[in-house]
């Protein structure tokens, strides 16, 4: 489903083909992901879901460019990880936020075009961190924020460079659930107006089934598809008063039973 | 309770009241032993050094000035070096292995042979007492530097390479204000280290500064001018430690609870690797040694060349007779090492548990085992003497004294390192101190422990060395003194080969049993 908006897409599908990854440590090699084929759609949003330690993030990782793959390719268009990163075309948030402690949020929203070598267009960095909701906290440091302000603050940063590919690691799993739910209702649109391609690792359901455009259950390690259910709702969802969110939602939740199990999905 | 008080050291008295306290006391115990051992040329009391620091003030000032002088320049070029080499480690991670190495055996290499080697390159002038200076703090600031360099989540380097930057950018917007705490805490131990090196520079033949005084003062017996030296010294020494800890926390809040662990990176997997790496490290010092020797065309009569060395122990015609001498001189000083490397390590963990059991005493005690801890061993080595004589009880207690501050101080943070909530668990079940004592703080001091019981191995034999050679005569220490001034080289590097070589050897032997004891007690510091 494109962007409800008709807005143009600018971010490009993702095709992981062949993709497997053995984790080599001091004992025995330990199979994290694979073999795995998927391709994730230009402008849309995929949540994976799975049990704990089964490598959603290690696939996160991968696709960020942060570890090579043992097996298979990873591509964006036709570049390679490395060379979207290198031309800063991806943007990851991490679960603790990782806003560094000495800068103020400006300054930290502001690093991320350091980084990519850009201009430090402050104008565009407030008029972001404006859209985050944070205006009036430019010149604070990361300590005097609340968490639910400096996951908006790593979300803001990872938006300034306007990356086709955003990667969110679980970005709201260490704030509590009330701001959790402003956050899924407040920030989404700011990508998805875009069009941006996004993977968004995940271990609530209602988030998962809330801000995505389909969603993957993974099997435990090593990493395979287990269920793949597309989300045909319109945003922005309302997930209590809507029968059509709580049925997918209930999906989801069985798939997610069926591969802490070990089992095979029954036919739905 | 008494473990949280611990946790509060205020609830007993607060912290300045508990300093000035302890410094009372001190001062009080320190006039009454003078006075209890009066005219036995052993102790002067507070009374007698500060009429004697009057009494000289301009003199002692000048001295002051100059060793100051010397140590700062000491100071700036070590920390520069330091800085240098890890900022050349973490660009290039393979370099680790062999830098440490490399900089740990040169922290190990004797300043008492290092100091008159150093003399008879550079004359009498200022240069031997910047280098001692340099040399006695780069070690520590590298080690303190590379735990800051190092002390960053993953995901702020993760976010600088999904921006497809690498090691540099890492550096410049991550890691080098991490580390700046780290390094200010370097910085603090490096300040009266830097003072030490100073010193001993200029016992070895310098013109001017406090190292000179205290060399006449003892020479001529005079008691009240080597303890108000000493006393100097020492001031100078924690007013340094002191100020460098108040720019730190001015500079970057509450400093980091800092052990200082050499970094070990994971071994090589395979047994081929292994030999290599190790063939590296032998190699490397080795070639050091011969290429900065030929690279600055140093005199073969006093430069001797791992090759001289060979030959004077193994293959010369009298290499027996050497041999003889040096393991005679090496057993003695092992003897007394050994007890005092032991005596200082235990003596210091145990102090560290009974002021956890005795909180009220701990508030007082630490501030002052703080202070003690950076006062040099050049200044309270020829007070040990005087005291115990010059036999074998004198030098292990100078050994056992240079370890025991330290240790305490950082058993005493490991101790604290006990987690809260398993504290709370022992709590709960009213266990007891005593139980929570064994069952739980002590396995959380084990790290801490074992990081300074490698530390105390370059200042174990800095202590004993020094010890043989300003007082007792006896051992390797006095050995290396006595080939210095008649200038038999060979015997000269032989011995500090030796020293190096048995550093470096405990080093290897502490850090195997410490990964032994940790890979139970704290496996995340033995995590790979």
């Amino acid at each position: 489903m494109p962007p409800d908006n008709g807005q143009a897409i600018v971010g490009q599908a993702v095709t992981c083909a062949g993709l497997s990854h053995t984790f080599q440590t001091g004992g025995a090699p330990i199979p994290a992901i694979g073999p795995l084929d998927v391709t994730f759609a230009a402008g849309k949003t995929t949540a994976l879901l799975g049990p704990s330690g089964c490598g959603k993030s290690t696939l996160l990782r991968l696709i960020a460019g942060l570890e090579p793959p043992s097996e298979g390719t990873i591509r964006m268009g036709a570049e390679t990880p490395d060379e979207v990163c290198r031309r800063a075309g991806l943007a990851m948030a991490f679960q603790d936020a990782s806003l560094l402690p000495w800068r103020s949020l400006r300054g930290n929203i502001a690093l991320a075009l350091t980084l990519a070598r850009r201009q430090s267009d402050m104008d565009s960095v407030d008029r972001l961190i404006d859209m985050v909701g944070l205006s009036g906290f430019e010149t604070r440091r990361p300590a005097e924020l609340s968490g639910g302000m400096r996951q908006r603050a790593a979300i803001a940063r990872c938006l300034i460079s306007e990356p086709d590919l955003l990667l969110l690691d679980e970005p709201f799993g260490a704030v509590d659930e009330l701001t959790r739910r402003r956050l899924n209702h407040d920030l989404p649109a700011l990508w998805q107006a875009r069009g941006t391609t996004a993977l968004l690792v995940t271990h609530s359901v209602t988030e998962a089934v809330t801000l995505a455009d389909r969603i993957l259950v993974l099997s435990p390690r090593p990493a395979t598809i287990m269920a793949d259910i597309d989300i045909p709702l319109p945003h922005p969802r309302r997930g209590e008063d809507d029968p059509a969110f709580q049925d997918l939602a209930h999906r989801v939740v069985a798939a997610l039973e069926a591969s802490a199990e070990g089992r095979p999905l029954a036919a739905q | 309770m008494t473990t949280r008080a611990l946790d509060r050291p205020g609830l007993t008295l607060p912290p300045f009241a508990a300093k000035t306290v302890g410094i009372v006391l001190l001062f009080i115990l320190w006039e009454a032993a003078a006075r209890a051992y009066a005219g036995s040329f052993i102790l002067a009391g507070p009374l007698a050094v500060t009429a004697y620091l009057a009494q000289h003030a301009d003199l002692l000032a000048r001295a002051t000035a100059r060793t100051l002088t010397n140590a700062a320049w000491g100071f700036l070029w070590g920390n520069l070096a330091a800085i240098a080499l890890a900022v050349i480690v973490i660009l290039l991670p393979r370099m680790e292995r062999l830098a440490t190495a490399v900089s740990l055996l040169i922290f190990c290499l004797p300043l008492v042979a290092t100091g008159p080697i150093l003399r008879v390159l550079f004359g009498t002038g200022e240069a031997p007492q910047i280098t001692l200076a340099a040399l006695a703090v780069h070690y520590t600031t590298f080690l303190a530097l590379m735990v800051g360099l190092r002390a960053v989540p993953q995901s702020w380097l993760d976010l600088v390479r999904t921006h497809g930057r690498g090691a540099g950018a890492q550096l410049v917007y991550v890691r080098t204000v991490a580390s700046l705490p780290y390094l200010t805490a370097g910085l603090q131990i490096a300040a009266p280290a830097a003072i030490l090196g100073a010193m001993i520079g200029e016992f070895t033949g310098a013109e001017r500064g406090l190292g000179v005084l205290t060399i006449r003062a003892m020479r001529a017996m005079d008691v009240d001018a080597t303890w108000a030296i000493a006393t100097l010294a020492a001031a100078l020494s924690i007013a340094a430690y002191g100020a460098f800890g108040w720019l730190g926390r001015r500079l970057t809040g509450t400093p980091p609870a800092l052990l200082l662990t050499a970094p070990r990176p994971a071994p090589p997997r395979t047994l081929g690797r292994r030999v290599l790496g190790l063939a590296i490290l032998i190699v490397t010092p080795l070639l050091l040694w011969y290429g900065v020797m030929e690279a600055f065309s140093l005199n073969p009569f006093f430069a001797k060349r791992p090759a001289d060395i060979l030959a004077f122990l193994v293959t010369g015609p009298e290499a027996a007779a050497h041999r003889a001498a040096l393991l005679g001189a090496y057993a003695e000083t092992l003897a007394f090492t050994l007890p005092g490397y032991a005596a200082g390590l235990a003596l210091g963990a145990l102090m560290a548990c009974a002021l956890l059991l005795a909180p009220g005493l701990g508030t007082t005690m630490l501030p002052v085992a703080v202070a003690l801890r950076s006062i040099p061993i050049v200044t309270t080595a020829p007070l040990i003497v005087l005291a115990l004589g010059r036999g074998a009880a004198g030098t292990i207690a100078i050994v056992a004294v240079m370890i025991f501050f330290p240790t305490l101080v950082a058993c005493l943070q490991g101790l604290r390192q006990t987690p809260r909530q398993v504290v709370d668990i022992f709590d709960s079940y009213a266990s007891g101190r005593w139980r929570l004592l064994i069952l739980a703080r002590i396995p959380a001091m084990l790290p801490a422990f074992f990081a300074s019981a490698r530390m105390a191995i370059p200042a174990a034999i800095l202590a004993v060395t020094t010890a043989e050679w300003l007082a007792t005569g006896k051992g390797i220490g006095a050995l290396m003194a006595l080939t210095a001034s008649t200038s038999d080289y060979n015997m000269l590097w032989s011995a500090i080969t030796l020293v190096a070589l048995t550093a470096a050897a405990t080093y290897a032997a502490v850090s195997a049993l410490e990964d032994a004891v940790l890979r139970v007690y704290a496996a995340e510091q033995v995590a790979r």
